[in-house]
């Protein structure tokens, strides 16, 4: 039987194509929307994931660095590492900071590390880790900044010793590393006038040995709820399992921007299936005169609803094959990273080919209410 | 003249109307005819008189009020439908030819004689052969491929005939199929309808107005305001 539906739209192929990629670009930027969500969910667990910790130590009644000030005596890793199942321990400071490249501000999320702890930054792609308590740092190579190069930050000067590929927050913002004692400089050393002036106060102190969270690392069959337990009742600190930190940064954090980016997708969708409906609608209505004639010279309603379904399925495949095209050549052009997996494609593509025979239902209905007879006469 | 006495086309006390009530339009009013096989009749009759309606009967596409129909001697309506699927027995029985060859556009020649065949379950090589006939024998056997956009008028017409042709009809229905001519052309198609009835063994009913063509047809039905009947030729 000849396939009426493949020969209408060989007929008029360049509309039909120009349509696909129309309705391609809305599918594109659905894509591109879902991507931008996986890549925030992904952002959030990077620097989770690059600690390789177990626990996440940090001052109670807080839900940790990433969602609330977290504030803690440094000295506090010593006496979590004497606790039994700890294997090694790390203190870390997080900030958010503004370098300057040619000029023109970068926003940067700053870490503090301990060099001579169990943690260094695994996203390294070029360089050395820091090995020197001072004047070093690693960059992410998004900042821009190459090996060897020399910013000024506060009162210092730091030599970019190392690069990392993707290293971001769980906002999004590019990573930069530095040692643990120039990371607390930088985050709790006053200026001398400031100094001054605390003293002239009574305020005597200029500690800078402050922390913002302590990773560990424990032994081999170690129970983590026990330690963490057990660290709680002992040093007052709230103790998390990565995972629990994890859902923190994924359920609380960018909870509200998910949903944002899923409100906008869903409506991007429903626009998209009215689209293809109308469109759908459109070519069906172009065609009263031929549906009409195929009537009275005697094709049944299966013929005619194959010829608009089967066009209304390839236009939501060819619709779909340019949106992934789309959405591919322009994913690196956003700031932030858009991640497009295959799975979501596949969801997509599904729900495609579901809309567009939904939406050829409301031009099969048009169709089959044409009467044949309007096919005679002038 | 007919080849036979065998009745093709019946109707007996057939009517249609529209609306109901007060508001009810008898379009056609009781007629009764036969065409028979091999048969060329002229359906006449002033615009609004009723044809369409009449050869929407017949052609089983409008259901009639009331009256009887036989197609072919089968027993088509009688109060309602006797047959299940009226478009089947469209493709199987019925050749249509429009005014203005209502080809399918995204369908080459080829493709729209074969169609109605094909929806038959006719053999694909079977009816493309029987298109290549029927092409040879209408005089456009050149254009087997070409678009209906890429013919003149009088040979979308051909082709349109050849398209009735295909499905080997009892009956063929033409709606005004040389109005879109010149009278030359117009005059050629007649003569290729008449000779194709007396050839081909086909009942042929012809809606017009072209009172020219007149000397061409067996017979002459009339309709006018919904009465039906039978003029003889002078």
């Amino acid at each position: 039987m000849i396939s009426l539906a493949q020969r209408d739209i060989a007929h008029s192929l360049g509309k039909f194509l120009t349509t696909s990629a129309g309705i391609g670009m809305l599918l594109g930027v659905v894509l591109i929307m879902i991507g931008v969500y996986r890549g925030l969910v992904d952002d959030a667990n990077i620097l989770l994931k690059d600690t390789q910790a177990k626990l996440w130590i940090v001052q109670q009644d807080t839900l940790g660095p990433f969602a609330e000030n977290s504030r803690l005596h440094e000295d506090v890793k010593y006496q979590i590492k004497a606790f039994e199942g700890i294997k090694d321990v790390s203190a870390l400071t997080f900030q958010n900071l503004q370098l300057y490249r040619n000029n023109q501000p970068i926003r940067v999320f700053a870490m503090g590390y301990d060099i001579h702890s169990f943690y260094t930054p695994h996203l390294l792609i070029e360089g050395r880790p820091i090995l020197a308590n001072h004047f070093e740092m690693i960059v992410d190579q998004k900042t821009g900044f190459k090996l060897h190069d020399e910013i000024v930050i506060g009162r210092d000067v730091f030599n970019v010793v190392g690069i990392t590929k993707d290293a971001v927050s769980s906002s999004g913002d590019l990573m930069v590393y530095f040692s643990l004692p120039d990371a607390q400089k930088l985050q709790f050393l006053s200026s001398n006038e400031q100094i001054r002036n605390d003293r002239a106060r009574g305020i005597k102190t200029t500690d800078t040995t402050t922390i913002n969270a302590i990773i560990a690392t424990v032994e081999a069959g170690a129970d983590l709820k026990t330690i963490g337990q057990e660290i709680e009742r002992w040093k007052h600190v709230k103790v998390f399992t990565q995972e629990e930190q994890s859902s923190l940064l994924t359920k609380n954090l960018i909870e509200r921007s998910a949903k944002q980016i899923g409100m906008f997708t869903v409506i991007l969708l429903l626009v998209a299936s009215v689209i293809i409906s109308l469109i759908i609608y459109t070519m069906t209505m172009g065609k009263i005169k031929e549906i009409a004639i195929l009537k009275l010279i005697g094709a049944s309603n299966g013929e005619i609803i194959k010829m608009i379904v089967q066009q209304s399925v390839l236009l939501g495949i060819l619709s779909f094959i340019a949106g992934m095209l789309f959405s591919h050549s322009l994913m690196d052009l956003f700031p932030k990273r858009t991640i497009l997996i295959s799975t979501d494609a596949f969801s997509l593509l599904v729900i495609v080919i579901i809309v567009s025979i939904l939406g050829s239902l409301v031009g099969v209905r048009s169709a089959l209410k044409i009467d044949p007879a309007s096919a005679i006469g002038g | 003249m007919p080849s036979s006495h065998q009745s093709v086309i019946k109707v007996e006390q057939l009517a249609k109307t529209y609306g109901k009530g007060e508001n009810a339009v008898m379009a056609i009013k009781e007629c009764s005819f036969e065409i028979f096989k091999g048969e060329t009749v002229a359906l006449l009759g002033p615009s609004g008189s009723g044809k369409t309606t009449l050869i929407t009967m017949i052609g089983c596409i409008t259901e009639p009020t009331q009256g009887k129909l036989y197609l072919d001697g089968e027993l088509i309506f009688d109060q309602h439908w006797r047959i299940n699927d009226t478009r089947k027995l469209r493709r199987q029985k019925i050749g249509f030819i429009f005014q203005s060859h209502n080809l399918i556009p995204f369908l080459n020649v080829e493709e729209n004689i074969t169609l109605v065949p094909l929806m038959n379950n006719t053999n694909p090589k079977e009816a493309t052969l029987k298109a290549k006939e029927l092409l040879e024998y209408l005089g456009v056997e050149n254009k087997l491929a070409a678009m209906p956009s890429q013919l003149s008028g009088g040979q979308s017409q051909r082709v349109a005939i050849a398209r009735s042709l295909a499905n080997n009809p009892k009956i063929i229905l033409a709606d005004e199929p040389t109005a879109a001519l010149d009278a030359e052309r117009a005059l050629s198609v007649m003569r290729l309808l008449k000779k194709l009835a007396t050839e081909q063994d086909v009942a042929i009913l012809v809606v017009t107005h072209d009172e020219r063509m007149i000397p061409l047809f067996d017979r002459i039905i009339r309709v006018n305001d919904g009465y039906v009947s039978e003029e003889a030729k002078s």
